[in-house]
């Protein structure tokens, strides 16, 4: 619990970051949050993701100063959507990753969409903020996963016991 | 004593159609500005630092190519080398800065009573189609004050803080302005979006393309006679002629702005 709650204020922090004006103007359409909510995934249980989503959009309507709400409903469908996808599919690894965040970025913003237009407002963003935001979220889900197997590899029983043989 | 006992799936819809009708809600009443308030004020430091350490990355890339080259060169100017050319960067932006600034200044010679240059601090283009400027309240930046780049009219102010404020670009779909061509007479509606375009001409009007757009401040937002951008190609759409338009003024490269005062009519 105190893991998630640190992970949104992180990602919060970095998506609020990515639209300073020294960054990459490109980058300030990222979703991060999203994130934590596909790494949820792989321990909680689609509703329990569901709710994390939930909470996640409601933070991405906060920090974009829109009406509040439609992006928590968009997280939420997003969250169980990709906990059942990950569930279905059993991806793992790199295509966890870059297949769940591509998922949870075009669901969240095409259903949040939905929701603006159902609500008779018009969106802060046209189809290509909605591109943009889904290449961007899974691009920075690549390096994630990256960065993971990275990790992983560093950690890795075999390389300590090449080094061991080595010193050996 | 009756417990009520939900499940949690009936307890996330229940949440779900709650936040709908509270977002309704929220469409149909004016907007409390408490919580943009206490947002801008929490990120103004997070986009800050965010600034400072990608400048901070530039300075280290910068100081190593130095280092490199002097220390083929010579190790002695090493330091020295590096610290000119840091210093070097951080002027050439400054520099850059105010030669936009000045560009622009003499651009809109007739604007620059009661106007304010301010300074792009944070930028989302693509998402909610705005830049944040560090000039607000307290510096006479008043809402709907026009905002102008180097290459002409960029948006209206759609919210303002104490010291900052932020510019509703023109591409935003919501955005809309009164603008007129300068080889077509009458008046068009030019309405934001992916493709920003200008419509409310009669059918089959023969507009040239790369026409310059210009603004007619009949919407009591923009002064009349200020370059929004150029006319695409004209095509018939219904019971007019739509005619898509090439914004001259780039967000992307903008750096520096002029906020006009708003005009008295302009509406709040």
């Amino acid at each position: 619990m105190t893991a998630l709650v640190i992970g949104l204020a992180a990602t919060a922090l970095v998506q609020l970051g990515l639209q300073a004006v020294q960054v990459w103007w490109i980058l300030g359409s990222c979703r991060p949050v999203l994130l934590v909510v596909l790494a949820a995934s792989r321990r909680l249980s689609p509703v329990q993701v569901a709710w994390l989503g939930l909470v996640a959009g409601l933070l991405t309507d906060v920090l974009a100063d829109r009406v509040l709400g439609p992006g928590g409903i968009a997280g939420a469908v997003a969250g169980s959507l990709v906990a059942a996808v990950e569930r279905r599919l059993e991806l793992q690894g790199p295509m966890f990753w870059v297949g769940g965040a591509l998922t949870a970025a075009a669901v969240f913003d095409l259903v949040w969409r939905l929701l603006v237009a159902a609500l008779g407002a018009s969106p802060d963003h046209g189809w290509l903020g909605t591109l943009a935001s889904t290449v961007t979220t899974t691009s920075l889900a690549l390096l994630v996963a990256l960065a993971e197997r990275g990790w992983g590899a560093w950690r890795a029983p075999e390389r300590r016991r090449r080094r061991a043989l080595k010193q050996a | 004593m009756t417990r009520l006992k939900l499940r949690s799936d009936v307890a996330l819809v229940l949440t779900c159609v709650g936040l709908f009708v509270a977002a309704a809600a929220q469409v149909r009443t004016s907007q409390g500005t408490a919580l943009y308030v206490a947002v801008a004020t929490v990120s103004a430091p997070v986009i800050s630092t965010a600034n400072a350490i990608v400048a901070a990355a530039r300075a280290y890339a910068l100081g190593r190519q130095d280092l490199e080259a002097v220390l083929a060169e010579l190790g002695r100017l090493r330091r020295e080398g590096t610290q000119l050319r840091l210093t070097n960067h951080v002027l050439t932006a400054e520099v850059a800065m105010m030669r936009q600034a000045s560009r622009l200044l003499a651009a809109f010679p007739d604007l620059g009573e009661g106007s304010v240059l301010g300074r792009v601090v944070a930028r989302d283009i693509l998402g909610s189609r705005s830049l944040i400027v560090d000039r607000g309240r307290r510096d006479g930046v008043q809402l709907d004050a026009p905002v102008l780049g180097e290459g002409g009219v960029l948006g209206r102010i759609d919210r303002v803080t104490d010291n900052s404020a932020r510019v509703q670009l023109l591409s935003h779909p919501a955005a809309a302005m009164a603008a007129r061509l300068t080889e077509v007479p009458g008046e068009g509606l030019l309405v934001g979006g992916d493709q920003p375009r200008l419509t409310g001409f009669p059918p089959y009007t023969k507009i040239p393309t790369e026409a310059v757009v210009l603004t007619t401040g009949s919407e009591g937002i923009y002064p009349p006679g200020l370059v929004v951008g150029t006319t695409g190609e004209a095509r018939n759409e219904g019971l007019f002629t739509l005619v898509p338009v090439i914004l001259t003024a780039n967000p992307a490269e903008t750096a520096t702005v002029l906020i006009l005062r708003a005009l008295p009519g302009a509406p709040r």
